[in-house]
């Protein structure tokens, strides 16, 4: 898929959906990210890059590359899209989210955050939903402060082990998921 | 049994404070504009006296308001009619620090600034630093998510913070880390300005002192100039520690004030601290001082005396601009830095047009706009002017893809630019994480998030495609 309308309307028509970066559009269960890819905005003197989520991170490091800044956080599989790794991550990626854009489980078109570093109007869901697995939001676009090459090598080591989730934490990560994909698509 | 008796009886003596003239130093924060007296102030000692507040109020459906230090500049803190202050600013123990972790455990209202002080001896501090930091609580930076002038190398809280224990309505102890599995609660719950939970204890990050600090002052000749430089500072690779700009108003007012040996004749001023090694800032420094070419005047700072002076201009910009105005009005708006010049220049068009003065001084590092608005309480539809003024502000920030506030929070102040910046769609995802913590709305209630009656009665209602969402909302 490769517009947020053709996104949308697959939400809206859908009863489960897979939030991947593989299958076909004839794949009725799947969401396939792979396609939406490409850098949306980048500004290295503001140290800023707006990216679509299917984007593989290798292909962005070659374009920060070329004006000497790196993402100031561990990358353990360059092939991975930087919307699995936002997926999956933890705060040593979230330290780094300035906005994003998600379509939820109603099919709506939100932004939360932006590209801007001080931004404290409204919660702060563009790091709440970094970890948050794919089963909240279709994540389309991620905005990342990113820094010179030298200055992201100190933010570059591998994250701890992770804390295991306990049931307070469970319970209220399940209203939240209430919050965004009230009719359970996302699985 | 009235809430002030339940309270009275459930906490240690001399912990409720209740009556018209006793409540009345809780009866606003840092913006006295808005004034409201609580029903009663609630003054726990530990976090088991927290629960038992949060468990009286309740059961008694009665809005409580957490407060730390009151030094908050959007009316966060400010109390409702039928509301209990829950103050926290008899929290103050340093539980533990590790030094070698770099992490020290406190409980809410232990002060900013304190932290650093108990951390001196090893060598570390806590990295950010609101204007504030003497007097504020760490609790309170939480809530807000506090900024200060280093935050372009540094970070805000959410950057500095490992852990918190965050108390539910319900009593419930949440603790949220870092290294959690799963969503970030712990981000989630950094800014959410006493909504989501009452922070009871934090764990912070502490970052080592650098070896050495020294301080550009660059005069220019435009507004456009200097902001270019800083553009160009970022685009060669270094970070400092901080990057602050003032305009020639800002500049005047703040020499008359502090003395500090600012040039008069420029039409803006660039401070900008280098911080490391003794390598790395000598390396720094050659490669900034190599794209000054544009600036008027330039000095380095030769020791830490004169660095400390050089930024005293700049951290007393406020009161300095406060004693040539009865009062004024702090904006706090952030924008991409690539629109400052328009922005700037907008802003004095709209100036012109209010004929209120402006000062600005700006984080320049993170795109943070300070305008401080001079006008005079005591002259009839002044005040409401500036407000207008302000929203001015607010609108093109929001326009050129930046943000409301960068670092004072919503509060009450901002509930009407929040209407600029968020889709109701938008709006309604945050009512409904507030549903997710407290369903009864018990916590802060009213504050940081506007009801989408508000923005659609203000007629500001974010259109998107010339059409307004949710056509089916009564409006009235």
């Amino acid at each position: 898929m490769s517009s947020i309308a053709e996104f949308q309307k697959k939400v809206k028509h859908s009863h489960q959906l897979r939030i991947t970066n593989y299958g076909d559009s004839s794949d009725e269960g799947l969401v396939n990210m792979s396609s939406y890819s490409g850098v949306v905005e980048y500004y290295p003197e503001e140290l800023v890059i707006t990216l679509k989520a299917g984007t593989v991170i290798k292909e962005i490091n070659k374009e920060l590359a070329k004006n000497n800044q790196a993402f100031p956080f561990f990358i353990g599989n360059p092939e991975q899209t930087i919307g699995s790794l936002y997926a999956t991550s933890g705060a040593e990626l979230s330290d780094s989210v300035l906005g994003v854009q998600i379509v939820n489980g109603k099919g709506e078109l939100l932004n939360f955050g932006g590209q801007v570093m001080k931004n404290v109007a409204g919660y702060d869901v563009s790091r709440l939903l970094v970890g948050s697995m794919g089963k909240l939001a279709i994540i389309t676009q991620i905005s990342f402060k990113i820094l010179p090459e030298k200055a992201a090598q100190n933010f570059q080591q591998e994250a701890p082990i992770k804390n295991k989730e306990n049931s307070l934490r469970l319970i209220y990560e399940a209203k939240l998921k209430k919050v965004f994909d009230p009719y359970g698509v996302f699985i | 049994m009235s809430i002030i008796s339940k309270l009275t009886k459930a906490l240690p003596k001399n912990s409720v404070i209740s009556g018209e003239e006793n409540t009345r130093p809780y009866e606003c924060d840092g913006l006295s504009v808005y004034k409201q007296k609580p029903l009663a102030v609630a003054l726990p000692s530990t976090v088991d006296q927290i629960k038992k507040v949060l468990e009286i109020c309740k059961k008694n459906n009665t809005p409580v308001v957490t407060r730390g230090a009151g030094t908050g500049l959007s009316g966060g803190a400010l109390p409702l009619k039928d509301s209990v202050v829950l103050g926290l600013s008899r929290l103050t123990r340093i539980l533990s620090i590790d030094p070698e972790a770099q992490t020290a455990i406190v409980e809410p209202g232990v002060r900013n600034i304190a932290i650093s002080e108990a951390v001196e001896e090893y060598g570390l501090y806590y990295a950010p630093d609101p204007s504030s930091q003497i007097a504020c609580t760490i609790g309170g930076n939480v809530a807000e998510n506090s900024g200060g002038v280093h935050c372009l190398k540094y970070g805000l809280t959410v950057q500095n913070l490992e852990a918190v224990k965050i108390l539910t309505i319900d009593g419930e102890e949440l603790l949220l880390s870092r290294q959690d599995e799963g969503m970030g609660l712990l981000a989630l719950m950094t800014g959410s300005e006493g909504l989501l939970g009452v922070i009871s204890e934090i764990t912070v990050k502490l970052t080592r002192k650098p070896q050495q600090a020294k301080l550009i002052m660059a005069g220019f000749d435009s507004v456009r100039d200097c902001a270019n430089t800083v553009a160009a500072i970022i685009k060669i690779g270094v970070i400092p520690a901080g990057l602050e700009m003032m305009d020639q108003f800002a500049i005047e007012a703040s020499e008359a004030f502090a003395q500090a040996g600012y040039p008069l004749d420029a039409k803006a001023l660039l401070l900008c601290e280098l911080d490391g090694s003794e390598e790395l800032v000598e390396d720094d420094l050659n490669k900034v001082m190599g794209i000054l070419s544009k600036a008027t005047s330039v000095r380095v700072s030769e020791n830490e005396e004169e660095r400390l002076l050089f930024w005293k201009g700049r951290k007393s910009a406020f009161p300095a601009v406060g004693r040539l105005s009865p009062d004024y009005y702090c904006m706090d708006g952030t924008i991409p830095k690539r629109h400052l010049g328009d922005v700037l220049e907008k802003i004095n068009d709209l100036s012109k047009h209010y004929c209120l003065r402006v000062a600005n001084v700006f984080h320049a590092g993170d795109g943070n706009l300070h305008p401080l608005i001079l006008y005079d309480a005591g002259k009839p539809g002044e005040l409401e002017k500036t407000e207008a003024f302000g929203m001015d502000i607010l609108k093109l920030c929001v326009e050129v893809g930046g943000s409301i506030t960068g670092e004072h929070g919503v509060g009450v102040e901002k509930l009407d630019a929040m209407c600029h910046q968020y889709s109701a769609a938008e709006l309604d995802v945050f009512h409904q994480i507030k549903a997710a913590f407290d369903p009864r709305e018990l916590l802060n209630p009213g504050k940081a998030v506007p009801t989408l009656h508000r923005c659609a009665e203000l007629g500001n209602m974010h259109v998107h495609h010339g059409k307004l969402p949710h056509p089916e909302l009564e409006r009235f």
